[in-house]
């Protein structure tokens, strides 16, 4: 089935409609975001259970960006009666205008951007899904989720809690110029599994993996598979140690692969902080950044994942751009006032936190292409390393190209033959041209995971997913 | 419109329900250089309804929370409470009650976003730039915040607070090489004197950081966190007093027990407070609809309360509890200045730093340190720092002197034995 298109947005239309026009009669460009996105997010574990209509990406409300003399402005808001837009207009011309003042006294002198394209479009997109979160049997999926955390308590050695965490969001989303009229509705699902087990030591060990997609509560099935994982991921964590800090060859899985790939050129080319020359990739157009099984790819259309949307939050269509071809830097990622700074095309990366947060240019899929390799031979080839899986967290470093990435646990290799032995957690640091430089194997395999959520600095939180097959390198671990 | 649903509930009558409703009046700034990249208005009505349902004869409590959108309608409002009532008999927790104390008036004196705002734009403006370091770009967000909450024991109340942030990217430059810094300035309203001082702070730290040589091996050395990152060392403790971690048994700190048992450092005290000067959090009333007390977390080493919200707080038997807002650290048993003594490595800058509460796991990557080494000083960059608190806390010593950090007030210098530095040289 298709994931209908918000009926109460269709009903705002001729509302939104006198808006942009009545706007439009005071500023050259006038658009507005207008979204209405419903959910479930249930967590159900051994200590509490909880069930909610919303998550972080469930939302009702409107954003309107307008621009006069190169100042691009905008207005958030959720309460307003559709029946009155003359409200709406009255309220945003009153507090831009405070705003103009005070801007005006402060003697701010403005950075000027040119006028955003605004050529005619209409685009309706209803993406396939097979259950909607509203349409949900919750009790049915909150006695599975029961299942699996008692399942958990019995499997996973030691576990003192395991908890299963479900959401799924039903996204409706239109944007509307003077030329433009689109609208997309599509539902993303994940779901995860934590484990915490007592180690010997008197610390704690955790284990964690997620399934998601682009789809409904169906995707949600997977659990059980991940669930049945973890009493083995469990011991090896109980009986891990701490790496000798040093540098080793690294197998990276699709999941740190992902990482490196969001980590290490997924910020590095994001073109809003080209504007602000607050990143090294704009200096690296055209040269070499990795080695020749490095291709990149960026973008809403790389894959069917919980950020496969169709139009992004500025109305620009989705796209896949990429970003590195055989180790050459070719491009980065765009939004539009980005792009209307540095003269280039936006690419569909403009994403807001929700319709109250400010556009910036973001990631969507983040993916390595595959290479030819098995990961039979790339361990074999391997003298002294570790094959690391579970993605913990990373940190981008775009004006010196530094990479942080926090990972579960590796698995040591020596003399091309897996030991046995874990050492958990790990610190994984490095220069991310040596990085990509130094890969010298990748996998046929091609995994995409997306149960993360990506800041800008240290806010801004949104939906991203990333992968890529195993990929050999080296890198600093501690 | 939270008129019409709490009469909705009234009539509707579940066991037990609670109604919140957060407005946001928020002005934001955006800069490249000095100059306004944009300018935006944020205003926005936030509403959540929990319904609770007696389950089993009272052995459990059933919860559901929803949002509601002001602009939902009457038949919105009445499917969603119906939705939410279903719903609560699916989750099947051990049976709690609502917060039923009833709240003092509270006297909200919050200045108009405007007003904020302005200060903050002249604030930026005043930080001593030179051809060496500069700012680079900056945010500035400005809210006033008003929360309103009710529950069906009849608890309610209303107050506002100021929140804001400045986020600030400096750059530092030498011989051709520039370097960037990032902060991010949590705080109630503008405190201009102290933007300005954190910002020139920001950009020293840029200039040594373009002085830095790679950090070469330092294994066994002790670290002294100086920096803003220190409060997550603090927040290993704070997360590890919280009821939910205790009830989960995730924390296996008891009531009235020494932390660390045998341990040769600084007894550690921890403090919930309602309020810090000029924090961003100073909310005299928490989600829940319990008021904010002051409250020892730990003293002298010695777990003493556990904090949280009412489920995780009644399960534990606490009698008096709520959500914590603003810590304070302390316990040092020396000066900073002696702190200091003898050799050891000072960090002061990460890409990130983090401390896991649950394995108590140290991590982050370091771009900024101060290698302190017989009698010398070594600004040094690169490599990581890794180990584990639940080792480092036996030996932990901190600073009489304290730091605030927003909604933390922290010893300006924490040192750790037996961490893992990894060179990069």
């Amino acid at each position: 089935m298709k994931a209908p298109f918000s009926p109460w947005l269709d009903a705002c239309l001729p509302s939104l409609r006198q808006i942009v026009d009545g706007l439009g009669k005071e500023y050259e460009y006038v658009s507005i975001l207008a979204t209405d996105s419903c959910g479930y997010n249930v967590s159900i574990s051994q200590a509490s259970k909880s069930v909610s209509n919303s998550n972080l990406t469930t939302e009702r409300g409107c954003v309107i960006r307008v621009c006069r003399s190169g100042l691009f402005s905008e207005a958030a808001f959720n309460d307003w009666n559709p029946e009155k837009p003359q409200e709406v207009l009255d309220r945003v011309k009153k507090n831009l205008a405070a705003q103009f003042r005070l801007l005006e006294a402060s003697g701010t002198l403005v950075y000027e951007t040119p006028l955003l394209s605004d050529e005619p479009l209409v685009l309706f997109v209803e993406k396939d899904v097979e259950i909607l979160p509203e349409e949900t049997d919750l009790e049915a999926l909150t006695e599975t989720m029961t299942a699996l955390s008692d399942e958990g308590m019995r499997t996973i050695p030691g576990a003192v809690d395991c908890g299963i965490r479900a959401l799924s969001t039903h996204i409706s989303k239109l944007f509307l110029t003077k030329n433009r009229f689109l609208r997309q509705s599509y539902v993303y699902t994940e779901g995860t599994v934590v484990a915490f087990s007592p180690s010997k030591d008197g610390d704690t060990k955790l284990v964690y993996s997620g399934v998601s997609g682009c789809g409904g509560t169906e995707i949600l099935e997977g659990l059980k598979e991940k669930l049945a994982e973890a009493p083995k991921t469990m011991e090896e964590m109980l009986s891990s140690e701490r790496v000798v800090p040093g540098e080793y060859e690294i197998i990276a899985d699709p999941g740190i692969a992902g990482l490196i790939a969001h980590e290490a050129f997924g910020h590095g080319v994001e073109m809003d902080m080209f504007v602000k020359k607050r990143a090294l990739g704009a200096e690296y157009i055209g040269k070499r950044v990795g080695s020749d099984l490095v291709t990149m790819h960026e973008g809403a259309l790389c894959a069917e994942s919980v950020t496969a949307y169709a139009f992004d939050d500025e109305g620009t269509l989705a796209g896949d751009v990429t970003e590195i071809d055989h180790g050459i830097l070719k491009t980065g990622i765009c939004d539009a006032l980005s792009a209307a700074r540095l003269g280039v095309e936006p690419t569909g990366n403009g994403k807001r936190q929700n319709y109250s947060h400010k556009v910036y240019t973001r990631m969507t899929n983040t993916l390595f292409e595959p290479g030819t390799d098995s990961l039979e031979d790339m361990i074999a080839s391997v003298s002294h390393g570790y094959l690391l899986r579970g993605t913990e967290s990373g940190m981008e470093d775009p004006k010196h190209w530094g990479i942080q990435c926090i990972i579960s646990r590796g698995y040591e290799i020596r003399d091309g033959k897996l030991t046995g032995k874990v050492a958990a957690p790990l610190v994984m640091t490095g220069y991310v041209p040596d990085l990509l430089g130094n890969i010298s194997m990748a996998s046929r395999d091609l995994a995409v995971e997306g149960n993360g959520y990506c800041g800008k600095g240290y806010k801004e939180m949104v939906k991203v997913a990333d992968g890529g097959p195993y990929l050999k390198t080296k890198a600093r671990l501690g | 419109m939270t008129d019409k649903i709490k009469n909705k509930l009234i009539a509707l009558g579940p066991d037990a329900w609670e109604l919140k409703e957060t407005l946001r009046e928020g002005w934001e700034f955006y800069f490249i250089r000095h100059r306004l990249d944009q300018n935006r208005v944020v205003d926005t009505r936030t509403i959540e309804v929990v319904i609770y349902r007696a389950l089993e004869d009272g052995k459990y409590l059933g919860s559901a929370a929803g949002e509601i959108s002001p602009t939902a309608s009457d038949e919105e409002i009445d499917r969603l409470l119906k939705d939410l009532t279903f719903r609560a008999g699916l989750v099947k927790n051990p049976f709690y009650t609502l917060n039923d104390k009833p709240l003092p008036p509270v006297s909200s004196d919050v200045p108009e976003p405007e007003a904020m705002a302005g200060d903050f734009l002249k604030a930026m403006t005043e930080a001593a730039e030179t051809e060496e370091a500069d700012i680079n770009s900056y945010e500035i967000f400005v809210s006033r915040m008003t929360k309103k909450y009710w529950n069906s024991c009849g608890v309610e109340t209303t107050f506002s607070w100021p929140s804001s942030m400045v986020e600030v990217v400096v750059n530092a430059r030498k011989d051709g090489h520039e370097i960037e810094i990032y902060r991010n300035f949590e705080s109630g309203t503008c405190d201009p004197e102290q933007l300005k001082q954190d910002v020139e702070k920001a950009m020293k730290v840029g200039r040594d950081r373009l002085a830095a040589e790679p950090m070469p091996k330092a294994e066994g050395i002790d670290v002294l966190f100086s920096g803003h990152d220190a409060k997550e060392l603090y927040g290993y403790f704070k997360d590890r007093m919280a009821a939910s971690f205790k009830v989960r048994k995730l924390s296996s700190w008891e009531a009235g027990q020494p932390i660390c048992p045998g341990q040769t450092g600084d007894k550690l005290t921890l403090e919930a407070l309602p309020s810090l000067p000029n924090s961003s959090r100073n909310m005299p009333v928490d989600e829940e609809g319990a008021a904010i007390a002051r409250r020892f977390l730990i003293r002298d080493g010695v777990a003493e309360n556990f904090w949280g919200g009412r489920m995780f707080s009644q399960y534990l038997g606490l009698k008096e509890s709520s959500l914590v807002y603003n810590v304070a650290a302390c316990g040092g048993s020396c000066s900073e200045e002696e702190l200091r003594q003898g050799d050891y490595l000072e960090l002061v800058e990460f890409s990130d730093f983090q401390v896991d509460p649950v394995g108590g796991d140290i991590a982050g990557e370091i771009r900024l340190g101060y290698l302190h080494k017989d009698g010398q000083v070594r600004i040094v960059t690169g490599g990581s720092v890794s180990g584990s608190m639940t080792e480092a806390m036996k030996t932990m010593r901190m600073s009489q002197e304290q730091m605030q950090v927003n909604s933390w007030l922290i010893p300006s210098a924490t040192r750790l034995e037996g961490l893992h530095i990894t060179g990069i040289v």
